[in-house]
């Protein structure tokens, strides 16, 4: 059992405990080690003006890990380098860094020489006030980090640039000027984060204390990280009320908004098994640690809808930390991820360990039995989510999934919809054509509907899906038969009228998604 | 100097460019571009923790309006680490404001905003403060309220008097006029959303003074403010501001407050105090851009020509008066834009509501006057059936009809030319037609999107039009290696002042720019300052620096005339202190000579200056030297940090103040004429949006800009600030949306719930231009402020919003389309499908 976080800070290792362990990094990094250069503006994860890079050593990947602490020496080529990815610092606890390396705006420069994202961002005049600015730098080297190598720019085009800067608010510049510092930016061998900071020495200490349970408590906050799932499950049931920590983005709002820590948190960084995913034709299994990030990589093939939404929303701030599993955990109404999870027939692998004596005890929820309010899951206490499962796109089916929120990205959705639909057959373009036009006389075949899955966020306390309008959805598939759908999921839902709509407009828009997708089915 | 980025049309793509901000390449960086990137840059809160520091943090009211009932902080004081609470008691002169001394520090008996403080808390550690702000016991009684314009004028609940500009008899004008249109616009506030909440640090310096550490846009107001609060004179504090992390007018009044705060905790406690707002708290308890509600009747002829304009703009203040009149008066010189209204009647009254007091935002309401004419220009042509282009050009200020309704002339008029070109460059009638093809095909096929497209312009008055702010101050030092340092009132706050008022200096003193160094602005070097605002910063504290080089260089160049007639071994530096050689005496003008001009003016004014000097002495500074020169005589040159140190062991002194008052201003804020502004900055620029028919979002496909800036002392200063100012316009346009609830509270206080513009926002194409206009000679180096105009060019995207949702509905009638401010996907999807809200707005859903 360890007491100390330990994390290498722009590469000098430091051992954190205490009190200090269970502040935010960002905090941390400002005043404990009196690194300025991040900044705090929203302390929520939504501006990147406190964006850092983090690399955490593939426990997984790593061939050496299991087998003891042999490690270093000529088997230093095993170990894989280190991955460094950009994180909000502002809403997570030093503690979940533990293993981690963190490299700041302070560990870009070589010496007195700027490094590469930091000469475009001045040569391109990308910065104003300068509050935002190290994180964008931050960002780009992020970037750079994943397309760099030292031929770097040709590969980055301006969409991609800009998906790495989503996560990065300005109010000087109207990002012109950054883009153009992303699409000019110069790799360079010297600078990379990886090269300069994958030190053996360091992975190898970071990986075998890392083998090492981690409690750290402090006035009366008690946070363990176990390094097996029955260490796991045995603290679970013996600490009623404890909670996990996923990449806890939503938890270190709540605690920078003013809400205390957890008094027991569980941390399942350490356990190996956790961030395992699979996938096969019937179905992906997705480990409690796999982050979002990781999950659009692997499923861009078995669920491309899902892919490519992940791909447009949200920050990579955020998703190089949150995890699947911690989006169905949340369990807000509207988590972006939900609606897909539902119309995927998705479940949710729990664990226990009843007393915390014998054997681990494993079950299966449905996604669909596990919400059973506003933000409560069907789970008996001492149960942890470990796995969560959902079915592969079939290729007969047309699935889609949208959201509307105020701005396009990195907004919090007003509703989202999910929608999947088998058809029976299909008809070709040219024909469709003529099926809409001339619809009211159904001179041609329509389509034919044998299945359908509809699932809503945003319209109700909790997510969900909509088994009558799935059922009224099979048979013959025309934009009358779409409207009148509509119209019923209209009238189906109960929202609420809040800071990002009002219920009418959520109401009018639920419809309209569907009448989105319709058009997309009788157009396709 | 044109700007294009390029940015794929791909359907989630935001920004990116394929060409480049090339021609910004060499121009010099912002003075902090490397400090910034490095993330060395000290702002208030990176200063380090001094012993004994306390964090301050502030109890305020949860109601729109209320009486405080009880207010008890003894349990506060119990916890460990809670130091010290101060109320209005503890306030040695409990009001402040920008204009009328009408809001205390420190509320005691009734609030009247969310957010308004009632006590302040210093406390030793964030954590000791959370606890002692949760144990502080308050009792509220809520009293009746006003939250919005309407129940404002209802109750003749006002701020100030109805002001009033007029020409001509608009209401008989109206009333002949061939054909009439009116309307009710509304624009809601915006938060200024500066990435550097308020913040300051107050050291308790010896003897009873303080030393202040504010985020600040006007470091006299807060040292003002400050000392009044603390009853000390105001000679014994000092009110520093190094940089913020933005500003855009939200810390022109309201950063004083919080400097106060800290303040009165520091002289309580004999401690270092800080207050640093979060996000949240910021948002919450700072007032936004002020909204407006304006009621209007314009009558115009066949062809579309304006003959009159009735106006009656309604703000909303808040709940004190703040900059709100000044901000009306600058919407009511606004309301023509660039558009001759031969006949005006154009009032203002501000209302007084329980939100957060309103102040100055980019722009201090210009955007709203300009907002209504434009929103009028393209209701004429929808009415008469005419490209609303051709009405703007029909009615833009050109020769002949050149004055605006309070009287000033529009000189140095760009705004035909600007549209001309800018028709031209961006291809504006192929579009049109292909937009109309567009929109026409896609009524056959309610699922494609409509498109609008439109050009506005800007013509924006620069000068504060209250005259006397109209002044600057600079402290310019010469050292003896040859290097400068430069204090002046201006704030840097991102806009590249600093950069600015560097190379104006360098360049009167033929130096390169790295010789120049810009301090922190400082009430003790620089006092009776005006803030750093109405996007005068440059023009009033760079043109005082200028006149501070002059001086200087006068002296030196005396001296350098006066040393050419001496041998070098009898010059000071060899002699001084041996007392061997008597001072050179340049005082009584024994050298005459005509020091060359700099900048600009070379080219204007060297046939002068060559005809009239033809036979005297010249000194030019360039290039690091100081060069004399006669006819029939050998050039005389000597390097300028030589000749500093010659100067210093000469007696001369080589340092100098400058002093500006901005001249011609002539502005009768009684009779609603005269001549507010020196110049105008003008511009023009023309937007394409696509309308998402499911949601109503907006998409920003191509936005062109156009605009002249005079002669920019830095070109990629000026391209940022247009391109920045363009975008954060476009935020308050579209998707920032403030929303109140019941209580009055803002709940939309923090970036998870308000939208400004993100990078995949921003235009899909993106191309920004400047004229060539070296015509502005009345400001310093021909040049033209950049900060604010371009703000108000977002406008476009607005109305191509309207110009698209008419579009798509011009089939149901030629309605004119009730678009609020913003247009929020909401709104917008209203808009286009009103029907389908018909049936869920209805009071009881079944």
């Amino acid at each position: 059992m360890r007491d100390f976080v330990l994390i290498y800070l722009n590469g000098v290792r430091r051992e954190i405990r205490g009190r200090e362990a269970l502040m935010m990094l960002s905090d941390w990094l400002r005043k404990e080690a009196g690194l300025t250069g991040t900044k705090i503006v929203c302390a929520e994860g939504d501006c990147g003006s406190c964006t850092v890079l983090r690399a955490f050593p593939d426990l997984a990947a790593q061939p050496n890990f299991k087998g003891g602490a042999n490690v270093g020496g000529h088997h230093a080529t095993h170990i894989a380098p280190l991955e460094f990815e950009a994180m909000n610092s502002c809403i997570a606890t030093v503690a979940q860094m533990d293993g981690s390396h963190i490299v700041t705006v302070e560990g870009m420069q070589c010496g007195d020489e700027l490094s590469p994202a930091q000469v475009a961002m001045k040569n391109c005049h990308a910065s104003q006030c300068g509050y935002c600015t190290p994180g964008f730098v931050m960002a780009i080297s992020a970037m750079l980090e994943k397309h760099g190598g030292v031929v770097a720019a040709q590969h980055i085009d301006a969409k991609m640039a800009a998906n790495y800067l989503t996560g990065n608010l300005c109010r000087c510049t109207g990002y012109a000027p950054i883009v153009q510092a992303a699409l000019t930016v110069r790799a360079t061998e010297k600078h990379s984060v990886a090269g300069r900071y994958s030190n053996t020495a360091a992975i190898t200490d970071a990986l075998n204390t890392a083998k090492k349970s981690l409690l750290i408590e402090h006035n009366g906050v008690k946070l363990f990280a176990p390094v097996s799932l029955r260490e796991a499950v045995t603290f679970a049931a013996q600490n009623p009320g404890f909670q996990v920590l996923g990449a806890a983005t939503d938890m270190g709002v709540q605690t920078n908004k003013g809400k205390p820590l957890p008094r027991v948190m569980l941390s399942l960084h350490l356990v190996n098994e956790l961030y395992q995913a699979k996938q096969s034709r019937a179905g992906i299994v997705v480990g409690a640690r796999v982050t979002l990030a990781q999950l659009r990589r692997l499923c861009e093939t078995t669920a491309p809808e899902l892919a490519s939404f992940l791909n447009l929303f949200g920050s990579p701030q955020i998703k190089n930390v949150a995890t699947l599993v911690g989006n169905i955990a949340n369990a807000s109404p509207i988590g972006d991820t939900l609606p897909f999870l539902l119309i995927a027939g998705a479940a949710v692998h729990v664990a226990s360990r009843p007393g915390g004596k014998g054997p681990i005890h494993k079950r299966k929820i449905e996604l669909t039995d596990l919400y059973v309010g506003y933000k409560k899951l069907a789970l008996t206490p001492g149960e942890i989510i470990t796995h969560v499962s959902f079915n592969a796109t079939n290729s007969k089916e047309l699935q889609r999934l949208y959201k509307v929120s105020q701005r396009k990205d990195m907004d919090i959705s007003a509703i989202s919809g999910a929608f999947s639909m088998t058809m029976a057959g299909r008809v070709k373009s040219s024909a469709v054509n003529a099926t809409t036009h001339v619809g009211a006389h159904k001179t041609k075949s329509p389509l034919h509907v044998v299945s359908a899955r509809i699932a809503f966020g945003g319209v109700a306390a909790t997510p969900i899906r909509m088994p009558e309008i799935e059922a009224a959805l099979v048979g013959d598939f025309t934009m009358e038969k779409a409207q009148t759908v509509a119209h019923m999921i209209a009238r189906s839902i109960t929202p609420l009228s809040d800071v990002r709509g009002s219920a009418a407009y959520r109401r009018v828009t639920a419809a309209n998604l569907f009448m989105r997708y319709a058009s997309e089915v009788l157009l396709a | 100097m044109a700007n294009s980025v390029h940015q794929q049309s791909d359907t989630n793509s935001g920004a990116s460019s394929s060409t480049s901000l090339l021609k910004d390449v060499g121009s010099p960086p912002h003075d902090s571009a490397i400090t910034h990137v490095t993330g060395k840059s000290e702002f208030i809160d990176d200063r380090p923790v001094v012993k004994g520091e306390l964090h301050c943090g502030l109890v305020y009211s949860p109601f729109a309006r209320a009486r405080l009932k009880l207010l008890d902080l003894a349990p506060a004081l119990q916890i460990a680490g809670v130091e010290c609470a101060i109320t209005a008691a503890d306030v040695a002169h409990n009001m402040w404001g920008g204009i009328f001394a009408d809001q205390p520090i420190i509320a005691a008996g009734e609030t009247h905003f969310v957010g308004e403080v009632v006590a302040v808390l210093g406390a030793q550690s964030k954590e000791s403060l959370a606890q002692g702000l949760a144990a502080v016991v308050a009792q509220w009684e809520k009293l009746p309220d006003i939250r919005s314009i309407d129940e404002a004028v209802a109750q003749e609940s006002f701020i100030g008097h109805l002001r009033t500009i007029s020409r001509g008899d608009a209401q008989a004008a109206l009333k002949s006029s061939p054909r009439t249109l009116a309307g009710v616009l509304k624009i809601e506030g915006a938060d200024h959303f500066y990435l550097e909440s308020q913040a300051a640090i107050v050291y308790p310096r010896e003897d009873g003074q303080l030393e202040v550490h504010s985020s600040t846009q006007h470091p006299t107001e807060t040292q003002h403010v400050v000392a009044k609060a603390c009853g000390i004179p105001f000679s014994d504090v000092v009110c520093v501001a190094k940089r913020l992390g933005g500003g855009f007018g939200g810390k022109e009044t309201q950063a004083s407050p919080f400097a106060a705060y800290a303040a009165l905790v520091a002289k309580r406690t004999g401690r270092a105090a800080r207050i640093v707002l979060t996000k949240d708290e910021d948002m919450i308890i700072t007032g936004k851009r002020n909204p407006f509600q304006i009621h209007y009747e314009c009558g115009f002829d066949d062809s579309g020509k304006i003959l009159a304009l009735d106006a009656m703009l309604y703000s909303d203040g808040g709940a004190y008066a703040d900059l709100s009149t000044a901000i009306m008066e600058r919407a009511l010189l606004h309301c023509d834009n660039a558009y001759f209204i031969p006949c005006a009647r154009l009032r203002g009254q501000v209302c007084r509501t329980n939100f957060h007091p309103h102040t100055a935002f980019r722009g201090f309401g210009g955007p709203k006057g300009v907002a209504m004419i434009e929103c009028i220009m393209e209701d004429i042509a929808r009415v008469i059936g005419r490209d609303a282009l051709d009405v703007r050009k029909l009615n833009c200020y050109g020769s002949g009809r050149d004055t605006t309704p309070y009287g000033q002339l529009v000189e140095n008029n760009c705004l035909p030319e600007l549209f001309e070109t800018l028709e031209k460059k961006c291809d504006y009638r192929a579009r049109r037609d292909e937009i109309n093809q567009w929109n026409n095909d896609i009524k056959r096929n309610p699922h494609a999107h409509p498109r609008g497209l439109s050009m506005t312009a800007v013509k924006f008055g620069i000068s504060f039009s209250t005259r006397f702010m109209n002044q600057g101050n600079a402290l310019v030092n010469v050292h003896t290696d040859g290097t400068l340092q430069v204090s002046t009132g201006a704030v840097e706050m991102g806009q590249g002042v600093n950069s600015r008022i560097a190379a104006l200096v360098a360049e009167q003193f033929g130096l390169p720019i790295a010789a120049v160094r810009i301090m922190p602005t400082s009430t003790e070097k620089n006092a009776n300052t005006s803030p750093t605002a109405a996007s005068a910063g440059t023009d009033l504290n760079g043109s005082a620096a200028v006149i501070a080089c002059e001086k200087i260089k006068q002296r030196l160049a005396a001296l350098a005339c006066a040393l050419r007639g001496i041998a070098q071994e009898h010059w000071p530096t060899k002699t001084a202190g041996l007392g061997t050689w008597p001072e050179i005496s340049i005082a009584n003008g024994a050298h005459a000579f005509t020091v060359l001009p700099c900048g600009l003016f070379d080219g204007a004014n060297a046939g002068g200056a060559g005809s009239n000097t033809k036979n005297k002495t010249l000194v030019e500074f360039r290039n690091s030297m100081v060069v004399v020169s006669e006819p029939a005589q050998p050039e005389f040159k000597i390097d300028f940090a030589q000749l500093v140190r010659e100067a210093y062991f000469n007696r001369t002194s080589v340092s100098d103040y400058g002093h500006y008052a901005t001249a011609h201003l002539t502005f009768d804020k009684i009779k609603g004429q005269g001549r507010p502004f020196l110049y105008f900055t003008q511009g023009v620029a023309a937007s394409e949006v696509e309308l998402d028919p499911y949601t109503g979002e907006i998409k920003v496909l191509r936005v062109d800009m156009l605009m002249d800036v005079g002669r920019p002392v830095n070109h990629a200063l000026d391209m940022g600030q247009v391109l920045g100012g363009f975008v954060q316009g476009m935020g308050w346009v579209t998707t920032e949306h403030l929303v109140y609830n019941d209580n009055g509270l803002l709940v939309s206080h923090s970036p998870s719930t308000y939208k400004i513009p993100s990078v995949q926002d921003t235009p899909r194409i993106f191309n920004v231009d400047f004229i060539e206009n070296l015509g502005n000679t009345v400001n310093v180096r021909a040049t033209k402020a950049t900060g604010e105009p371009p703000l108000l060019l977002s406008i476009s995207v607005w109305t191509a919003v309207r110009d698209a949702i008419a579009s798509a509905r011009s089939n149901v009638s030629s309605e004119l389309i009730p678009l609020a401010i913003p247009a929020t996907a909401e709104r917008v999807l209203r808009g286009l499908s009103p029907e389908m809200f018909a049936q869920w707005d209805a009071p009881s859903i079944p």
